[in-house]
């Protein structure tokens, strides 16, 4: 018989656990979304200036619209805090209890991400919906079969976001400076994973090189399926990309934290 | 064991009941002379001495610190450039401005990071938490003008690398643009970046006053990082509408833009004075909001 009913009940009760406790910081998170948002929109704003009225490499000011609004849920969906989490929980022994429990402590991570992600892109769509109203630049065409590839890859980024961080964090069981490394890891998406810019406008040598990366599929491969920018054989290789990607930090993951558990002299009560 | 606790109790509360109305009714005498202010320059220099030569001695114990330190700014620096080199591979200028005119901004921009994350994020940053915890009561008991200790009250000093580092870049990027900038603009640059400085921390004062209101707040700080992150370019690279807000509602072109032109002659060297101008009126409108603030705090220590 499958296990599946019981699994189901703790996850209700994790993230409504979870839900309850953002509940109480709706203002912080509310800020933590506006942070959040304006990178993009400050990278769009320069972009409209450049673009003008003409196009830039076949972006013109709509297309710029478009792809940072997206570019916005799509991060909103993906993002993960956890390694700044998991570095506190391991430096200041919070992680004792939470082994004592009969449940890996990566599942109360999960579910908070989940709680998580729900709100604030929820606001998201609802401004995003408001914003169209008023203007069309940032209007989707109204494709459901496009915009279920597109759930399917947030799932999969998100995923993969989640154990990049969780991984990353747990260095903290060998290095004080794991959130460090993490900022490394921002700092190299920026451009390698399309937060400043679509890929097609970096040069192409670098948008090759990120290719062989796991960033494009951490977040530009969703958003590019969402505004439509990607067709046919990219979608097969993003979705491709996504896959062995995220098998590779799965591995990461189980590597890193069974050697990290084995290291772990608790500390604090 | 019950009872004794209860008498021990009993003693801190009467204690600090009669501590605290002593600091209302001492708070209260009008005319009453605060150190660490404006009209007692000489006790206000005394004090902060003291305390940054505390955090000296602390932060001299972390020396890899600086090293980590410099690093993340050259990491930083190396980011921005590569951004720019983004934008300036689809366009020549930016907002009208040519790349090593960017540049000499970002240098500014980064010495500025250096005040904030030296002086403002270690000190009036920890605001929030405090109001939350009641910490806050410690500062006001402390015969000295809060709003001056809040701010500086710490002084992270292997961050001031980031000002160095800054201007270094400012000024390389000058040597490139082949501008020599004359005495006059030299003045109207200091002038501009002095008033920066002060818009920031007017910025920062108003923002983080806000914690009086929502307490629950803990991450404050980050709107202004929201807030600041517009000031990586020079205005006139954004639409009309987003222009008039950081010139005239959240004052962030002062803190970049307009030092940066004094510095490369882009505007004429008056601009220094009506930077002062703005940084002042910025300056006494914080003031008012954290008197406002300072209002509404009731205390939440036991």
């Amino acid at each position: 018989m499958s296990r599946a009913p019981l699994w189901l009940r703790r996850y209700a009760a994790l993230i409504r656990n979870a839900w309850l406790v953002d509940l109480q910081y709706r203002a912080s998170i509310v800020l933590w979304l506006l942070w959040g948002v304006t990178e993009p929109a400050v990278a769009l704003g320069i972009w409209w200036g450049i673009a003008g009225d003409g196009q830039v490499a076949g972006y013109a000011r709509a297309d710029f619209a478009r792809y940072f609004f997206a570019l916005m849920l799509v991060n909103q969906l993906t993002i993960a805090w956890d390694s700044w989490y998991l570095d506190g929980w391991i430096r200041e022994g919070e992680l004792n209890f939470r082994l004592a429990r009969p449940l890996h402590p990566a599942h109360e991570a999960v579910a908070e991400n989940i709680a998580y992600k729900a709100r604030t892109a929820g606001m998201i769509v609802v401004v995003w919906l408001v914003v169209s109203l008023v203007w069309p630049a940032v209007r989707l065409p109204l494709a459901p079969g496009r915009w279920a590839l597109t759930a399917a890859a947030v799932l999969l980024a998100a995923a993969m976001r989640f154990f990049i961080s969780f991984t990353t964090g747990l260095l903290a069981f060998w290095t004080t400076r794991a959130t460090a490394i993490m900022e490394l890891h921002a700092g190299v998406s920026l451009f390698l994973s399309g937060r400043l810019a679509p890929l097609a406008l970096l040069p192409p040598a670098v948008a090759g090189a990120a290719a062989l990366t796991w960033f494009p599929y951490m977040l530009a491969f969703p958003v590019e399926l969402l505004t439509g920018a990607a067709q046919g054989r990219a979608v097969v290789t993003g979705f491709v990309g996504q896959l062995v990607w995220l098998g590779v930090w799965i591995a990461a993951y189980h590597v890193t934290w069974t050697r990290g558990l084995r290291r772990y002299g608790a500390v604090g009560g | 064991m019950g009872q004794w606790e209860d008498e021990f109790i009993l003693d801190c509360g009467l204690r600090i009941a009669d501590w605290r109305w002593r600091v209302e009714v001492q708070g209260n005498v009008r005319g009453s002379k605060r150190s660490l202010t404006i009209r007692n320059p000489q006790s206000a220099i005394r004090i902060l001495a003291a305390l940054w030569r505390l955090n000296l001695a602390e932060e001299l114990q972390y020396r890899a610190n600086f090293v980590a330190s410099v690093l993340g700014t050259f990491f930083w620096i190396g980011t921005a450039l590569l951004t720019l080199a983004v934008f300036f591979s689809h366009a020549t200028r930016l907002g009208g401005w040519d790349y090593w005119e960017v540049v000499v901004l970002l240098g500014v921009f980064n010495a500025l990071t250096g005040v904030i994350e030296a002086v403002l994020r270690p000190g009036i940053g920890r605001l929030a938490g405090e109001v939350r915890n009641g910490g806050l009561d410690l500062v006001l008991a402390k015969p000295v003008d809060a709003q001056a200790f809040v701010s500086f009250r710490r002084l992270d000093i292997w961050r001031l690398s980031d000002v160095v580092l800054g201007l270094t870049l400012a000024g390389y990027a000058l040597h490139r643009l082949g501008h020599t900038p004359s005495l006059a603009q030299l003045a109207a640059f200091a002038l501009a970046l002095a008033s920066a400085a002060v818009v920031v921390y007017a910025l920062w004062v108003a923002l983080m006053s806000l914690a009086f209101w929502f307490v629950s707040v803990e991450n404050l700080s980050v709107l202004f990082d929201a807030v600041y992150e517009g000031a990586r370019y020079p205005v006139s690279a954004y639409p009309e509408a987003l222009r008039f807000l950081f010139v005239y509602l959240i004052p962030i072109a002062w803190t970049t833009t307009i030092p940066a032109s004094a510095l490369t002659g882009r505007l004429r060297p008056e601009i220094g004075l009506a930077a002062a101008l703005v940084a002042g009126t910025a300056l006494a409108l914080s003031r008012l909001v954290w008197r406002a603030a300072l209002k509404r705090y009731t205390g939440a220590s036991g």
